[in-house]
């Protein structure tokens, strides 16, 4: 739905392009908009349908978006062929200092309006639909207004713009403020029509030394957060597309493919990796993938 | 728009990454946690952008920017490093690969300290082009 063709994909990074190469089962890439010239467009890129997806554009800013970076994001789609584009939920800068990554809003009717003057500003210039994600934040603001899912909802009803429903933020968002994962998932879905949600991402995680749970994505997917998307897949009329993010770390190649294959089997998908080219290692296949890896979660 | 929420992100910003006190109302534990996970992804840049450099540290690689950067508003990790690695030099503390990247750095692009690198310009390109030149016979054929 939304463009976004149906299945398992993966976001496509320069560091694991060659291992990608080789998997034919995957449904399609995402690529990191700053990381991308629209001139320059990489062949491996080209092999597979895309999903732009920008992570400074900064729409929480009440300063407005930055025409530069909107034009940027409309010349990744047009490269690529991208059927959709997506940010987040967040804001990356402000008083004229780069934070460096993506920070939370509050959740009130004065966020609301910036979030919505901003998506309007920017749907303007492109020419495929823009999909939202709630970010993964270790803190909130003393001044919310709304819930998580409150403030979804409203932004979805002004909007219209579709969900990247990241489950590995919602997972982490709830462990770390001692709620229940599948209560936030069902909360934030009983407000949304069939069909908002775009695709969704999964990745890793890391507890630090006090317990907080950090989104990594270098971190092995951790069954739980596999549970949750099964869990989220269940409430939904048909299975969403779904996008492993691993940005750095990455394992060997054969317990890649395992843990595609295990993303695919939560989603519901057919596995993108039997399809293809054998595993690199052609005996033995791993029983329980995603299972190995450093430090349980 | 806004101005009350612009006001507010630029000192949560601050606190954050430039050394400012944390606003009021919000948990300090978790904008600490904050804190270092974005310090923390910011050395990840750095090194990424000086390799070396970081390896250089090793282990200690965290310890050694964020000693330096901590409070400091982010400039972008190409100057960050830049900056890192001259003081290091000037204190005799940076080991022989940081040592050779930086100095292929400084042969390619000018840095002046505050304002973006930038290519140096034909006639210093020319004279180290030509200082290689005449380096090169030197020490072939001494003799004459």
């Amino acid at each position: 739905m939304t463009g976004v063709p149906g299945g398992t994909g993966v976001g496509w990074r320069s560091g694991v392009a060659a291992v990608l190469d080789d998997v034919d089962g995957l449904a399609f890439h995402e690529v990191i908009a700053e990381s991308l010239r629209p001139g320059a467009v990489p062949a491996s890129l080209r092999r597979r349908p895309v999903v732009v997806h920008g992570v400074r554009l900064s729409p929480g800013s009440p300063e407005g978006v930055d025409p530069g970076r909107v034009a940027h994001l409309a010349a990744c789609a047009a490269a690529t062929g991208a059927a959709l584009v997506s940010e987040h939920i967040a804001f990356t800068r402000a008083g004229g200092i780069e934070a460096g990554h993506l920070l939370p809003l509050p959740r009130t009717r004065e966020a609301l309006d910036v979030l919505v003057a901003n998506v309007t500003a920017t749907r303007a210039e492109l020419d495929v639909p823009l999909a939202l994600e709630p970010i993964a934040a270790l803190f909130d603001w003393p001044d919310d207004e709304f819930d998580e899912a409150g403030f979804l909802h409203r932004l979805h009803d002004r909007t219209g713009a579709p969900l990247l429903l990241d489950v590995a933020n919602v997972f982490v968002n709830a462990r770390n403020r001692g709620r229940d994962p599948r209560a936030d998932v069902d909360a934030l879905l009983a407000g949304l029509p069939p069909g908002a949600v775009a695709y969704c991402h999964v990745a890793g995680h890391a507890a630090d030394a006090a317990g907080l749970l950090h989104d990594t994505h270098t971190d092995p997917v951790p069954d739980a957060v596999l549970a949750l998307l099964t869990h989220t897949v269940a409430q939904l009329p048909v299975p969403p597309p779904v996008m492993l993010e691993r940005d750095g770390r990455y394992p060997p190649a054969a317990v890649l493919r395992a843990e595609l294959d295990a993303v695919a089997a939560a989603a519901g998908h057919a596995a993108p990796c039997r399809a293809g080219a054998g595993a690199g290692h052609g005996a033995g296949p791993v029983a329980a993938p995603a299972a190995d890896g450093p430090g349980p979660t | 728009m806004s101005d009350g929420l612009a006001r507010r992100q630029a000192a949560l910003v601050a606190a954050l990454v430039a050394g400012g006190t944390d606003p009021a109302g919000f948990d300090a534990a978790r904008l600490a946690a904050t804190r270092a996970a974005l310090l923390r992804k910011r050395a990840g840049l750095v090194a990424a952008a000086w390799p070396l450099l970081a390896a250089d540290a090793g282990a200690d690689w965290q310890a050694r920017f964020g000693a330096h950067f901590e409070g400091v508003a982010p400039y972008g990790p190409e100057r960050e490093g830049w900056d890192l690695a001259r003081e290091l030099a000037a204190a005799g503390r940076l080991g022989a690969g940081a040592r050779r990247e930086l100095a292929a750095r400084e042969a390619a692009l000018h840095y002046d300290g505050r304002t973006a690198p930038r290519p140096r310009n034909r006639l210093s390109r020319w004279w180290h082009r030509s200082r290689r030149e005449r380096s090169g016979p030197r020490s072939g054929p001494s003799d004459g």
